[in-house]
């Protein structure tokens, strides 16, 4: 009849690997939560300040346009048309603008044209320059 | 007789005694070799661990940040259009003021609602671990609201703030930030601004639908404050 373990020298060798394996790996496991933890805290916080910049840039365009077409829908002449059409189409970029998903390349894409398709509009509504520097400020959020 | 078994007993654990030594020496080798091993683990796990979480975490507060905004980044460009509406209509004479102030005061409620997360940002809260090792600094925490009421500057409020600058100067400035926001939350002054918002649009005589638009503005914060 065969003992399990007949080498006693491999079986202690085996032992010492098995224990440091063991040992590492608690570190390890240990290690990953906690890393787990701080990275989801460092990003978390990183996202909520970009996040916030992105949205109130965005929103801010959003109350604009939605303000002008409220004013300008009482005129019915071809200029306040032709504006309001163009404020349809900013409307309709920030419709694009899904900020569920910071890392899609498309919101990115979609925030360069609404910011182009804004200052497009501020032209067409005549708006004066120095309201003009102060939406500047705004913008520019980095990804 | 009894002495030689004495010196032979004497002698055994001499001898005893050296092996436990050799064996002591080993078992602490053994001990801080595994030692090693658990920190070289749990350094790599800490790598591993944030790597895998930086990006889920930048996502979620993507989101719960991008909620904050919302409401009063609207609320900014609609009256940024009211203040460019009165400009162009009657260009011969200044904005009314309470459209200039109005907008300032958007303005500036969004730039605190900003700086908030900012300081977020520099000063982290201190972990659930950090928290358990430093009962001084639950005890701040649960605090925190009294000093608020009688706005820290009772004598016991100086007292701790003393003690605070030794011990723990995150929380010290936790607590002055704290004490000098309480007297608007971000939700009420938001609130009233909507409300100066309204009562302006109609003096102005502005459509109807936009004053649903700044009536649904309240509706949107109300949301956003569940993060």
């Amino acid at each position: 009849m065969e003992m399990p373990g007949v080498h006693p020298a491999d079986d202690l060798f085996d032992s010492i690997i098995l224990a440091d394996e063991k040992f590492r790996g608690e570190g390890y496991q240990e290690g990953f939560e906690k890393g787990t933890r701080r990275g989801l805290q460092d990003g978390r916080r990183h996202g909520a300040s970009h996040g916030a910049k992105l949205s109130s840039e965005i929103s801010f365009y959003y109350g604009f346009a939605v303000t002008w077409k409220c004013l300008l829908q009482q005129s019915t002449d071809d200029k306040s048309r032709k504006r309001v059409k163009a404020l349809d189409a900013v409307l309709a970029l920030i419709q694009n603008c899904n900020l569920d998903d910071p890392q899609s390349e498309k919101l990115q894409d979609e925030t360069e044209k609404l910011r182009a398709k804004f200052r497009q509009v501020c032209s067409m509504l005549n708006i004066p320059t120095d309201f003009r520097d102060y939406i500047k400020v705004a913008e520019g959020t980095s990804f | 007789m009894m002495s030689w078994v004495k010196s032979a007993s004497l002698n055994s654990e001499d001898v005893f005694d050296e092996n436990a030594d050799e064996l002591h020496l080993q078992s602490k080798e053994w001990t801080s070799n595994m030692k090693k091993r658990v920190m070289d683990g749990y350094v790599d796990g800490v790598d591993a661990g944030e790597e895998a979480s930086l990006q889920v975490g930048f996502n979620l507060g993507f989101k719960e940040g991008a909620a904050q905004t919302v409401a009063v980044g609207r609320l900014r460009g609609i009256l940024g259009a009211v203040w460019c509406w009165c400009q162009i209509q009657h260009p011969e004479r200044p904005v009314p003021t309470p459209v200039t102030d109005l907008l300032q005061r958007v303005t500036e409620h969004e730039t605190q609602i900003m700086e908030d997360i900012r300081k977020a940002l520099e000063n982290p809260p201190p972990s659930v671990s950090d928290v358990s090792e430093s009962m001084d600094a639950l005890d701040v925490e649960q605090e925190d609201p009294s000093l608020c009421r009688d706005g820290g500057s009772g004598p016991c409020c100086n007292k701790r703030d003393e003690n605070m600058d030794v011990d723990n100067p995150h929380q010290n400035q936790k607590i002055r930030s704290g004490s000098t926001s309480c007297s608007s939350s971000p939700g009420e002054g938001l609130h009233l601004l909507l409300q100066c918002c309204m009562d302006l649009a109609s003096e102005l005589g502005l459509p109807q639908e936009l004053m649903d638009h700044i009536h649904e503005l309240g509706n949107i914060d109300r949301m956003s404050s569940m993060f």
